[in-house]
């Protein structure tokens, strides 16, 4: 075997011109595929990272309560008895915490814009001083009555700075326009699309914008010791919640405000609960995950056949050259297996050769792309989730991108290494060209 | 001294005399408060000189102006029914909105959009194709159900005399404003101005309906009034302002059966 080795890369290093072409191309569709891997991975952590900061926990308990047939709203009443079966069924569970959920206009005295409110109750959010990251303010200062914590690229929009005053109008479950006066008490940091249209608000002051009870919230956010227990630990609390006496409604891959045309169409009225993943409250947005891993899959596809078609020419032009060496070892006694082999092997160390490369290039170039923080234009930033180029390196995702790469270039040998083997000896030998 | 002078018992007792006299003659020198029947009986006037009693259809058309975008213009056919509290909005212009309609059935409002062909039951106080106005600026009205009045003064608003109300929603009632003031003109009981509040006592819009109309109603052997001109100011954002004209007032009986979601529906294609 090892003598097959030390033949396949002899011969590739005495070809030296066309090996550096053809691995050359091969480093090229690795490096692009790795690249495009790692912006995937890039958005993907963006988009978690933000929607588990401003949306959604591991699992919510949410739902919707139904004063009348014909209209809903994301409320959950009487929460604290809900929260208390969570904490007493989840045996991995990391913390809990309830949050108001609202829609409503922001208004500065310079511009508006409508905006989702989390309605957060400081003393039981520890992951948030954690993740935000202020570029003015005070992030304890939420904890006052009529306060708001807003983003960067909103308090550029809306013109407004810590301190500033800001006005929410809203429609409330009842139908009533009603609004609330606030003081901006930090600004943070963007983190990604999800950002730039949700804003913080302290529990007390949502249920006073929506004239709702301290009993009700929006939903339960809870984050999990591991997130791989998310189905196992969705079915417990089902089963609970059920046992419990609760409604709950059936699973659909949808954010919560998507659902509500659906339930509106419903002819009930009171409480049912809707139990959501992380994945399915941010379902409008993952689009965007599957069209960069579909462009990938694409590109890569087109310039792999390209490369295969490369690979077939050059191991026929190898084997042309080398009939009479062919017909030498097969006389000598080599088997037509080793022959096949012998191919092979000179394919695959190309593989492998041009996929480190390419592998170590898409990398490196990922990460001196990071390093820079490329601002995306704003029409972009719906695929990207972020205003500025964001690449994730996930060892697992580039090592499975160059193993593809080199098992198709393996492959592909295969039909002139099995011609290669089939040749006749004395046909070879006397082969003159 | 003169300092002294000023606030010398005697000058100060002096001075409450005359604002006890001012007060008393208060309501001669700019109009007697009115009492609150009286108020009732403007708010009712208010509510049937507005309600047809029959069949009413209007064209009309919506301007939108709103701060860094471009105006809008909807043109729409409004459908009532007042004996059945039924109302039908379908709108015509431009060709984005062509078709998409609002049909109000019992209690609920629904929205149809021919695009993607389905119903969507919206809140009663939906902001009419997006604009400031909604359902009640193009509904029959309820005010002297609804609201409870108070005298706030009687004023000039330009060259009509007016009376200004305050109105406060009646306990148990869901309404888009629970606080809502008039400025309703003397000489013939329409309204001149209109301004919203929010649950919180902010200022949310502020409106004018400066030329009024009116038409012979045969069902209601009586003139039907409507506004030809609302003029809405939006309070909050304050760049942002609807207007909307009412126009081809038609008061014959409409075909029976065509507040139905089929026959809005039918028209959309």
């Amino acid at each position: 075997m090892k003598q097959l080795f030390l033949i396949a890369f002899r011969n590739l290093l005495s070809h030296g011109r066309r090996s550096l072409m053809l691995g050359g191309a091969i480093a090229g569709v690795t490096a692009m595929l790795v690249f495009l891997g790692c912006l995937s991975s890039g958005v993907k952590k963006t988009m978690l990272d933000a929607a588990k900061t401003v949306a959604t926990g591991d699992l919510n308990v949410g739902g919707y309560y139904k004063i009348t047939a014909g209209q809903s709203a994301p409320l959950v009443t009487d929460y604290k008895k809900i929260q208390a079966i969570v904490e007493k069924t989840l045996p991995d569970l990391d913390f809990v915490t309830a949050r108001g959920r609202g829609w409503a206009r922001l208004v500065s005295d310079q511009n508006s814009m409508q905006v989702g409110i989390a309605g957060v109750d400081m003393a039981h959010e520890p992951q948030l001083p954690k993740i935000l990251k202020l570029k003015e303010g005070n992030l304890q200062d939420l904890a006052k009555p009529g306060s708001v914590l807003i983003f960067e690229s909103q308090a550029k929009k809306l013109k407004v700075k810590t301190g500033d005053n800001m006005v929410f109008s809203v429609l409330t479950d009842r139908g009533v326009n009603n609004t609330v006066d606030v003081r901006v008490a930090g600004v943070a940091e963007d983190m990604g699309l999800l950002t730039s249209w949700n804003v913080f608000m302290p529990q007390e002051s949502l249920n006073r914008l929506y004239q709702l009870n301290d009993s009700t919230t929006g939903a339960i956010l809870i984050y999990l010791k591991d997130m791989k227990r998310i189905p196992q630990d969705m079915d417990l609390l089902r089963k609970a919640l059920t046992g419990a006496g609760y409604t709950v409604l059936d699973r659909a891959n949808k954010a919560f405000w998507m659902k509500m045309q659906e339930v509106n169409k419903e002819e009930w009225t009171g409480q049912k609960l809707d139990i959501t993943t992380w994945d399915d409250e941010i379902s409008y947005v993952t689009w965007t995950l599957q069209a960069i891993d579909g462009l990938s899959f694409l590109l890569t596809s087109v310039l792999l056949v390209i490369i295969a078609v490369g690979i077939m020419n050059s191991l026929w032009i190898a084997i042309r050259e080398r009939t009479r060496e062919i017909g030498t070892l097969r006389a000598i006694g080599m088997r037509r297996r080793l022959v096949m082999l012998m191919f092979v092997l000179e394919a695959f160390c190309l593989g492998v050769m041009g996929t480190a490369v390419g592998a170590l290039l898409g990398s490196l170039v990922a990460i001196i792309f990071n390093a820079m923080n490329i601002p995306v234009p704003p029409g972009a930033q719906f695929f990207t989730m972020s205003s500025t180029l964001k690449f994730a390196l996930v060892p697992g995702r580039i090592f499975g991108g160059a193993a593809v790469i080199t098992v198709c270039c393996t492959v592909i040998s295969l039909i002139p290494s099995f011609k290669a083997a089939r040749m006749k000896p004395v046909t070879a030998i006397s082969h003159v060209g | 001294m003169d300092g002294f002078n000023r606030f010398s018992p005697r000058s100060s007792r002096l001075r409450g005399g005359m604002i006890v006299l001012l007060l008393a003659l208060a309501p001669t020198a700019f109009g007697a408060a009115l009492t609150k029947e009286k108020m009732v009986d403007i708010l009712k006037g208010i509510d049937l000189r507005i309600r047809s009693g029959g069949d009413y259809k209007a064209l009309v058309y919506l301007e939108q102006h709103q701060k860094d975008k471009p105006d809008t213009a909807q043109e729409a056919l409004c459908y009532r029914r007042d004996a059945d509290q039924k109302l039908m909005i379908l709108f015509t212009k431009p060709k984005t909105d062509a078709g998409k309609g609002y049909l109000r059935v019992d209690r609920n409002l629904w929205y149809y959009d021919p695009t993607v062909g389905k119903w969507e039951r919206r809140t009663d106080r939906e902001r009419i194709g997006g604009t400031d106005s909604n359902r009640q600026d193009f509904d029959q009205s309820d005010l002297a159900n609804q609201y409870d009045p108070a005298f706030v003064a009687e004023e000039k608003l330009g060259n009509f005399k007016v009376w200004h109300l305050k109105l406060t929603v009646k306990p148990g009632i869901d309404v888009a404003y629970p606080l809502v003031e008039f400025w309703v003109d003397e000489a013939t009981g329409n309204y001149l101005k209109r301004q919203d509040f929010a649950l919180s006592g902010r200022l949310m819009r502020t409106s004018y309906d400066p030329k009024w109309d009116k038409l012979y109603s045969e069902t209601k052997k009586g003139d039907l009034w409507f506004p030809h001109e609302i003029h809405i100011y939006d309070e909050i954002d304050k760049a942002n302002s609807t207007l909307v004209i009412i126009q081809s007032v038609d008061l014959s009986p409409l075909p029976e059966n065509m507040f139905t979601k089929a026959w809005l529906e039918t028209k959309s294609r």
